[in-house]
């Protein structure tokens, strides 16, 4: 009995100071967004609940869902949800197709220069959005450098109107987005064994057959990871719709924006926010249910 | 099933050579062994067969139909991977479904090819399964069954056993060796495991370096090795270094006279086999012993291997030969550092010219 004491003792106390390690690893993160996220969204889903008085620019208490009524009811704001959805999948949808090639060559490539291509895919990243779009504007604009060349050399008589249109949001979004769809895709596609797609080949499936039936469904992890990943930032795009779209153009997150700072209107801005996310969240949800009982099939 | 034919295939990298000038026939239903060391070319050349790496040079033919610039999906040529390489998303039925539905068979009757071909694997039963949940052995059948099950014109396996325990690599073997004699497919393997491909080949073919060293059968790799580097590759070999003073004349390096079965004279090397070399106290030679050569020499070293005993002997400063004997009752087993005789017949001898 004794021996059995002695040897178990040790061990159970080891055990318990695992515990505590592991407890004390996952606090600062867990308090990190305690106070970071859960706290401001619960204050703020307080908030787009009260009233606003706009005659004095004033929150006043209150239990109601005016705000979401508001925004729901009128087609100026409706029609701004409308846009960033239409946007967001678009955008998703050009970053998944260009994305996928891209994301297959980098890996499965041999060369030793792998490493480099992979910097150069998230070097875009390391200029931030509004310097990426202000140089657009010095590029782009109307008399921006493409469009001063064109018109000095007699091409063009009038400037393209590049800047400040939904096209211009569009392709700045995808640029933007691109690399962490590139990024998601490759580190699936690289732990799907290459001798796969042989196999495939083998037994008689042409390229196109055998990416639909074995790359794509094998791929699924990283094309949800991917899709979710744009999608979000799209849907939440700030910098980019707001200088590159110009004054007329709106998306939801200039939006929020707009009533938080210039109208303050702190509840109706909090509705929008959460109006928002669901949105967000729900089509998420439901994209993913839809590809992947897709490939159950 | 047809007949395979390789002629003059290469494949060059840059200024590397992975494959030069290959040409083999391989009849129908025989079961031909690439044997060599890694990066001799032997993975290669069956790669070109299956059509994953277009040729530099040269051509395969399958039944007599070139199909050197046909993309692999349009070969009809079963390949089993070395790591197996099932689809990890699909179960065993569906995987072995996969080719017959690329054939655009009627559903009933891919049910039924699939039912038959795994019965022959012996994985009846299993085929709701996902890949992970089988064993190592049994996701080796799968990927057989996924082969034989589209009735390929040939059957290409690449290291099929390599990745299977010592014990079960033997039986595999032997049931691969049945299946394929049953259903008179033509077959290529590749392995490095040379006692793999004696056990499982028809014919052999030795490659080094990105050519064909030898081909043939066992007996004629083993007793009538074509140089130097099969006679090493294929069994042991002790080799000699030395000089062919006259046919039939060798002189090592190290100065001993031996009697040797080769013509003609210059540099040479001759190699002996191991389970040639007769050991005793003292000469072993004589008018009636048939043993040509009677050597003395010292006792290096000796390993117990349980059915058989390896015995080193110095026999000059530079010549050592292994003399391997069998562990019988009264056997003379010398020890180290023992003073003792070895001989063997002219005839167990060979001499390549350098």
């Amino acid at each position: 009995m004794t021996d059995t004491a002695i040897a178990h003792g040790p061990v159970v106390e080891k055990r318990r100071g695992e515990g505590l390690t592991a407890a004390a690893l996952l606090t600062p993160a867990t308090v990190f967004v305690a106070i970071a996220l859960l706290a401001p969204l619960v204050i703020l889903f307080r908030y787009s609940l009260n009233e606003f008085v706009p005659a004095r620019k004033m929150m006043v208490e209150a239990v109601t869902i005016a705000n979401y009524i508001k925004f729901f009811t009128d087609p100026y704001y409706t029609t701004i949800l409308w846009t960033t959805v239409r946007i967001a999948v678009l955008v998703t949808a050009v970053c998944l197709v260009l994305g996928f090639p891209l994301a297959y060559v980098v890996a499965r490539t041999q060369s030793r220069f792998k490493n480099l291509l992979i910097i150069s895919i998230v070097l875009p990243l390391f200029v931030g959005n509004s310097v990426r779009a202000a140089g657009w504007m010095v590029v782009f604009g109307n008399k921006g450098f493409v469009n001063a060349s064109l018109m000095g050399l007699g091409l063009i008589d009038k400037p393209f109107e590049i800047m400040f249109t939904e096209k211009a949001v569009i392709i700045g979004i995808i640029a933007v987005n691109l690399p962490f769809m590139v990024l998601s895709l490759q580190s699936v596609i690289e732990g799907i064994d290459r001798s796969v797609e042989e196999a495939a080949f083998s037994l008689g499936a042409p390229p196109a057959t055998m990416f639909w039936r074995v790359l794509w469904p094998l791929a699924l992890p990283g094309i949800l990871a991917g899709t979710i990943l744009t999608f979000i930032l799209a849907m939440n795009a700030y910098a980019t719709p707001f200088l590159l779209g110009g004054p007329l153009f709106k998306m939801m997150a200039p939006l929020i924006y707009n009533q938080f700072t210039q109208q303050t209107n702190w509840p109706f801005g909090g509705a929008i926010a959460f109006i928002l996310m669901t949105v967000t969240l729900l089509l998420t949800v439901a994209a993913n249910l839809i590809i992947q009982r897709r490939a159950a099939r | 099933m047809a007949q395979l034919d390789i002629i003059g295939l290469a494949k060059r990298y840059g200024d590397f050579h992975a494959v030069r000038d290959v040409s083999l026939s391989i009849k129908d239903g025989e079961f031909l062994v690439l044997l060599g060391p890694s990066g001799c070319g032997k993975t290669t050349t069956l790669r070109m067969v299956a059509g994953f790496i277009e040729p530099t040079a040269g051509h395969v033919t399958i039944g007599g139909t070139d199909v050197t610039v046909l993309p692999p999906w349009k070969r009809n040529a079963g390949m089993v991977f070395q790591n197996y390489a099932l689809f990890p998303h699909l179960t065993v039925n569906e995987n072995v479904a996969f080719g017959l539905q690329m054939r655009k068979l009627p559903k009933a009757d891919i049910a039924k090819r699939v039912e038959e071909t795994l019965a022959l694997v012996r994985l009846s039963g299993y085929g709701g399964r996902l890949p992970r949940q089988l064993s190592g052995g049994q996701q080796q059948r799968v990927a057989l069954a996924r082969a034989l099950a589209i009735h390929p014109d040939v059957l290409l396996l690449d290291e099929p056993l390599s990745n299977l325990d010592a014990k079960l690599r033997q039986e595999v073997r032997v049931e691969i060796r049945e299946l394929q004699r049953k259903m008179g497919l033509t077959t290529v393997m590749v392995t490095h495991d040379q006692e793999e491909a004696l056990t499982m080949a028809d014919r052999l073919v030795v490659m080094s370096e990105g050519l064909v060293r030898q081909v043939g059968s066992q007996r004629d790799l083993y007793e009538r090795p074509a140089d130097r580097f099969v006679a090493g590759f294929v069994g042991r070999s002790t080799f000699l270094e030395g000089t062919l003073e006259a046919p039939g004349r060798f002189r090592t390096d190290g100065g001993l006279a031996v009697a040797c079965a080769g013509d003609g004279a210059g540099r040479a090397v001759l190699s002996v086999r191991p389970e040639r070399v007769a050991v005793g106290p003292s000469s072993v030679g004589g008018p009636n012993t048939g043993l040509d050569n009677s050597l003395p020499g010292t006792v290096e070293f000796v390993s117990y291997l349980g059915a058989l005993i390896d015995i080193h002997v110095r026999l000059s400063p530079s010549d050592r030969m292994v003399a391997q004997i069998a562990n019988r009752d009264g056997a003379f087993v010398p020890e180290v550092g023992q003073p003792i005789h070895v001989g063997w017949p002219a005839s167990a001898s060979q001499v390549f010219k350098e």
